[in-house]
């Protein structure tokens, strides 16, 4: 008998806002996060813009600097520890968590696990590393490494809440937390788990988001209100984003006997791989097309259900026009077609964190029922011919929505959720 | 001039966040090297490390104060501390010696001698478990500590229930649980520890005979839970009373910060060898 898994808690600490109704309300309206941003002045710096997290101030290397909200209170010993992106990861959890009304107890259980996906801190890493080099190894921080490395999320998580499941890390660059989704939907449908915590993270800072700046990919723009356009035409790049998106998923009969608010059914992943360059997505789309056929049909559900799809597009002119043609080989260009955007134009593109944020937008989409819009989109590229692209949000409830995620090393990762009956 | 100013504002930039007499007496050591500058140096920058309600606990300046125990400091933290210990005091801290300092008062011995030039003072009140089975006239299998420390007037030890224990197969069937007489006994032995050991006041120069040492009587025992198989006893008395040939002692026991037993009296009967033959009353 197979074994459901829906997603009972979500945790938001992302430039949209800090928690599900901030998200909420900006993903109907289409409001989105982008800044001017002060660190990006100097004149080397080709970049303007970036989505901070408002309430975060997080670019000191100095822990004990950083402002966050209130709400959030650390030991000394757990701050030092922090990096930047498991202090947002921190904070998104907890709310997942709460949000989910699981108690410490079951948070704390053998059938609990965590799944993350972080990219560690590269300003953290650096600053480490530099200090070592200059005062030598006795004289830095033990903590270092604990704060540094891609692993920071599960050291510093792992004790704060007491897993005692599963608990493991991602690493496929933008779609890392894809594969924490997807593996953590198998830990629970496979009977390995009850409950499984997943949470990406990413941090804002310079040393994070500039070196897109050496391969060309973030956009020149100095107008925060039209710089991330995912398809359109005179799309040139995009924008940085860094926070934490974290989601609850439990095994649905559990779920539905302790009465959880249910939030949507979790209906299965697929994932494919390019092959093809460290970088660049395939041109013709087809590792993604393949992700979306095997999740779809993982899934089991009937393709011409699916209502929208959030397009993994960053708004850069290469990768965008590589999923037009891969949403046209798996969804065709006439007839009944999903409405598709990228939620990226509101967000900029968060890397690791970025399937995770999108996958629980869509969780948004299904349990209020409409279907985020193209923001920012006037001209259409022509490779989006025949797709479906509401420029504004639609007050239509989406049986099931496709989330996209590809990564560097061409590594594609598809979700697929759908409304809870 | 401009270099000292510099080598001012680096002390005071690694030091932010620590008290301000500390940086003040950082400053002052970086010019004097007074070795009487180091204390209120050395409890600063704890203070600066610690939670904010045993900061307090720092600023009694108790010597006895656990650095662990009492203060929260774990390895890591530690470690943290003994970088800025460093850095301000331009000493280094090795790690063998590290394992020495337990207390505030460990603490500012072995600073206190280092910035001399001096070698840090010997621990010989730290036990460990060869030491002690080298000391005590009971060997195991009847040795029910691991690790001891005397420190003024008082002993700390701890055992740690294996659950390999032969007695724990019939105490009880199926259900082991360490004996209640046992934790008497295992209190006894650092009573008897602390009468072999001790340094300092109490039972000074004479030396006591270890085969003179017995039980005479306790008072006042109570358990409060019982201890299984994987849990640590943490044990400790304190002299109370000693006129050859009797000592008394309080003693009690935790386990994992609760308290488990307690004696409000374990009277032993000791001799030293000076005064020849044991003079032992009651129970032998």
């Amino acid at each position: 008998m197979s074994r459901s898994v829906v997603v009972t808690g979500l945790g938001f600490a992302t430039c949209l806002g800090l928690d599900a109704g901030a998200v909420l309300g900006a993903l109907r309206s289409l409001r989105h996060g982008i800044v001017r941003y002060e660190p990006f002045d100097d004149a080397s710096v080709p970049v303007k813009l970036a989505a901070p997290v408002p309430g975060f101030r997080t670019d000191s290397a100095d822990a004990e600097d950083w402002t966050f909200p209130d709400n959030l209170s650390f030991r000394l010993d757990q701050l030092r520890a922090l990096s930047p992106n498991a202090l947002y990861a921190t904070y998104a959890l907890r709310q997942a968590i709460d949000a989910s009304g699981l108690g410490e107890d079951a948070v704390a259980h053998p059938r609990t696990g965590l799944f993350t996906a972080s990219a560690g801190s590269a300003m953290l890493t650096h600053h480490h590393i530099d200090r070592m080099k200059r005062v030598g190894p006795s004289r830095c921080s033990p903590l270092g490494i604990v704060a540094s490395t891609a692993g920071t999320l599960n050291f510093n998580l792992v004790p704060a809440l007491g897993i005692q499941g599963a608990s493991a890390g991602f690493i496929s660059a933008c779609a890392s937390s894809g594969h924490a989704l997807g593996y953590a939907f198998d830990e629970i449908a496979l009977g390995r788990q009850d409950r499984m915590l997943v949470v990406g993270a990413e941090d804002f800072t310079p040393e994070t988001i500039l070196p897109f700046a050496s391969m060309r990919v973030l956009t020149p723009s100095r107008d925060p209100d039209t710089a991330s356009r995912p398809f359109d035409r005179g799309r040139d790049g995009f924008v940085g984003t860094g926070g934490s998106v974290a989601m609850v998923l439990e095994e649905g009969s559990a779920a539905r006997a302790r009465g959880a608010e249910i939030y949507a059914e979790f209906k299965g992943w697929g994932q494919s791989t390019d092959g093809t360059h460290m970088a660049i997505a395939h041109p013709e789309g087809a590792g993604l097309a393949r992700a979306m056929e095997a999740a779809i049909a993982a899934a089991g559900v009937a393709r011409e259900n699916v209502d929208y799809v959030n397009a993994h597009a960053t708004s850069t002119p290469m990768g965008d026009a590589s999923e037009c043609r891969a949403l046209r080989r798996v969804f065709g260009t006439g007839g009944k077609r999903p409405a598709v955007s990228s939620t990226k134009a509101l967000t900029g593109h968060a890397l690791s964190l970025s399937s995770i944020m999108e996958a629980a937008f869509s969780v948004l989409a299904l349990h209020h029922g409409f279907i985020p819009g193209a923001a920012h989109l006037v001209d259409p590229d022509p490779e989006a011919a025949g797709l479906f692209l509401p420029r504004e949000s639609l007050d239509e409830a989406p049986r099931v929505v496709v989330s996209n995620s590809s990564g560097f090393g061409g590594a594609n990762v598809v979700t697929v959720f759908a409304r809870h009956e | 001039m401009s270099n000292t100013v510099v080598k001012h504002s680096e002390l005071r930039e690694s030091l932010k966040r620590c008290p301000e007499s500390a940086i003040e007496a950082a400053v002052a050591f970086q010019e004097t090297k007074d070795p009487a500058l180091v204390p209120p140096i050395v409890l600063g920058i704890l203070e600066r490390f610690v939670e904010p309600d045993v900061r307090p606990v720092i600023r009694e300046g108790n010597d006895a104060t656990r650095l662990m125990d009492d203060l929260g400091i774990d390895s890591l933290l530690m470690v943290e501390i003994v970088i800025l210990v460093e850095e301000t005091l331009h000493i280094s801290i090795e790690n063998e010696e590290l394992r020495n300092i337990r207390t505030l008062g460990d603490l500012k011995l072995y600073l206190d001698a280092k910035t001399r030039g001096l070698p840090p003072p010997a621990s010989k009140n730290v036990l460990n478990f060869e030491q002690i089975a080298a000391t005590l006239p009971q060997q195991p299998p009847f040795l029910f500590l691991q690790e001891a420390r005397i420190n003024g007037e008082y002993a700390e030890g701890s055992y740690h229930i294996s659950g390999d224990e032969a007695f724990l197969e019939g105490h009880f069937k199926g259900n082991p649980v360490f004996p209640a007489s046992l934790m008497l006994e295992a209190l006894g032995q650092l009573a008897v520890l602390f009468l072999l050991k001790s340094e300092s006041g109490p039972v000074d120069s004479p030396e006591v005979d270890p085969a003179s040492v017995f039980f005479v009587g306790g008072d006042g025992i109570r358990c409060h839970r019982v201890c299984r198989p994987h849990d640590t006893l943490q044990l400790k008395v304190r002299l109370k009373k000693v006129h050859e040939p009797l000592a008394q002692f309080e003693g009690s026991i935790f386990c994992n910060g609760t308290r488990v037993a307690r004696a409000e009296e374990i009277s032993l009967t000791f001799a030293t060898r000076l005064a020849g033959e044991a003079v032992g009353i009651g129970v032998r």
